[in-house]
């Protein structure tokens, strides 16, 4: 089977995925939710024929697993945000829209995605802008004490989410280039390597700016996605364990500081370890005990689709922010343990192919941006699905393709492109030599 | 209020999220299983590539080798000579270690110095760049024996 062939296969369980859960949710709901809201499951579904028709004439040896794991996903946020709000679900469809506008837009212009190596100040300096940008006066806003939100006229974006696939471009192209002397032009002082000042002066000051920006804009989740794509890029650059070692020593120390001197980090972690405190499960551990007690509920099949209880009718809060931060834990409510876990399982395929796409491509910056890219976008799944069980302190980071939100959308589409891209040429070049 | 027709649709969205995963699952598996670039011959595409990461980092100190540049055609030069470059130097069309007469070379067109372990190559902000094995050079490059310099017409060889 062709790989376009395969992929259009592979979308057919997609679109079952939104008539079942589309019909279920209409089912349970019908006193509000109505018939037309029904089309946004057939636009989603056009968008995605569309995706699939651009892609067999633009990226014919591309991956076909990349765009049906992504639309599956797709189509499990929507059902879910259709059932929490309707208006919602429009909305995020429209964003699909833009999404995969942004999406063709990449693949067509970036076509030679490695020229991008050539403008990776430029980028780098970009992405840090923009992660300052939430912080500027006027255009700033805040999200629960983070500064993570730019507000120009009617548009609101997140900047974290796009300079995410900045800060992996510029790593990936400064690696491909200086890698080889990061490992051959150390010295080894004290049994401790050592790399060259030189060469890993201007990786650090990008890193370190990028952190402090983080720390500036008080976003924890971010910060600690940044870093660990940075580390994996590292290893992937230079082979060596040593590096991540130190990289995590480092981390532990920066971790440790920022807990027992930031109020703020502090607050997180205290809610991290006892949320369900006297005091602390009616405020700060309200989202997160919550988060806790919907998941369980949930049981090994979950309550059903449109079941879970979001909010009583007096107005009182049962699931907070049940459309961004903890999306999750209403799917594990209505779906149950097999549900949360065929999820994950959708993460952790998406991940797989990224790294063979990593492996299979022939030139040093098409593998490192591939490895990074991946690495970035398996981080913001840990984050937000180990924030929601409580294995790490809750942060708002979106849930890629699931949560509500339009910059997390487009940034991801721009992502899925860049993947795509690099596949179609590692791919292409196989064939041509195979004959 | 559960209806039937719903915990039906629950199962059967389940069913088919599972049937999805494991067909994906499966031509994944199938595809790990063969051979990076199908058997056929890895050519790598750029300049580093011919010496991946993951092979041979290590260096012996080259105070203990005899690096030199070796003239393959150059104009205003002796093919087959032979320069030491223990010390580095620079290449170029002015006053430097090695003179070459070519209008497309800069005044100081490339350095080679040492860096650590090894000697590095690295581009002087010519008007025209440096190739090593055929790709324009960004930032300094490691050198491996056998490694093709070509600046404009001219190419020089490294050996140790």
């Amino acid at each position: 089977m062709k790989a376009r062939n395969r992929e259009l296969f592979g979308l057919i369980p997609a679109s079952l995925l939104v008539v079942a859960g589309f019909t279920a949710v209409f089912i349970q709901r019908q006193d509000q939710v109505s018939n037309v809201s029904l089309t946004y499951g057939a636009l989603f579904l056009g968008l995605c024929l569309g995706g699939h028709f651009f892609l067999r004439f633009a990226l014919p040896n591309a991956d076909p697993y990349l765009f049906p794991l992504f639309a599956a996903l797709a189509s499990i946020g929507l059902v879910m945000i259709y059932r929490i709000d309707e208006t919602l679900a429009r909305q995020q469809a429209q964003w699909f829209v833009i999404g995969l506008a942004c999406f063709a837009a990449t693949i067509i212009f970036l076509r030679d995605y490695r020229k991008l190596e050539r403008y990776r100040y430029l980028i780098a300096t970009a992405s840090i802008l923009l992660l300052m940008a939430p912080r500027l006066p006027v255009i700033g806003g805040t999200v629960n004490g983070a500064y993570l939100a730019v507000d120009i006229g009617p548009l609101t974006f997140q900047p974290a989410e796009f300079a995410k696939i900045g800060i992996v471009i510029f790593l990936a192209s400064y690696l491909r280039d200086t890698r080889q002397l990061l490992v051959q032009g150390s010295r080894r002082i004290l049994g401790v390597t050592i790399p060259p000042l030189k060469q890993f002066g201007p990786l650090l000051v990008v890193w370190g700016l990028a952190m402090l920006m983080l720390i500036f804009i008080r976003d924890l989740g971010s910060s600690l996605m940044f870093f660990g794509a940075f580390l994996a890029l590292l290893y992937v650059a230079t082979n060596r364990l040593s590096f991540v070692v130190v990289g995590l020593g480092m981390f532990s120390v920066g971790a440790w500081f920022f807990a027992s001197n930031l109020a703020y980090v502090q607050d997180r972690v205290d809610i991290w370890k006892d949320p369900f405190g006297s005091g602390v499960i009616d405020n700060e551990g309200y989202q997160i005990a919550q988060s806790l007690f919907a998941q369980a509920d949930g049981g090994v099949f979950g309550v059903g689709l449109g079941q879970s209880l979001l909010d009583l009718p007096g107005g009182a809060v049962i699931i907070p922010a049940p459309d961004t931060d903890l999306i999750y834990a209403v799917i594990t409510n209505e779906l149950g343990l097999v549900g949360a876990c065929g999820v994950i399982l959708l993460y952790l395929l998406i991940v797989e192919r990224g790294f063979r796409i990593a492996q299979l491509a022939r030139d040093s910056f098409s593998t490192l941006l591939a490895a990074g890219l991946t690495a970035v976008f398996a981080l913001q799944v840990f984050v937000i699905i180990g924030g929601v069980t409580k294995v790490i302190p809750l942060t708002g980071v979106t849930l890629p393709f699931i949560s509500y939100g339009g910059s997390s959308i487009v940034a991801n589409f721009v992502l899925l492109a860049l993947l795509l891209l690099i596949s179609e040429r590692a791919r292409s070049r196989e064939r041509e030599e195979a004959g | 209020m559960l209806e039937p027709a719903s915990v039906a649709l629950k199962f059967a969205f389940l069913a088919v999220l599972y049937l999805f995963l494991l067909w994906v699952a499966r031509s994944s598996l199938r595809d790990l299983r063969r051979p990076i670039g199908g058997g056929v011959q890895v050519i790598p595409t750029d300049a580093t590539g011919l010496h991946s990461a993951v092979v041979g980092l290590e260096h012996e100190p080259i105070g203990d080798l005899d690096p030199r540049l070796r003239v393959e055609r150059a104009s205003g030069l002796i093919g087959g000579d032979e320069y030491d470059i223990l010390e580095g130097l620079v290449i170029g069309r002015g006053e430097v270690d090695v003179r070459i007469e070519d209008v497309f070379a800069s005044s100081r067109h490339a350095k080679i110095a040492p860096e650590g372990n090894l000697l590095v190559l690295e581009d002087l902000g010519s008007t025209n760049g440096t190739f090593l094995n055929g790709e324009v050079i960004r930032g300094p490059q490691p050198l491996h024996p056998g490694d093709r310099i070509t600046i404009g017409d001219n190419e020089f060889t490294y050996w140790q």
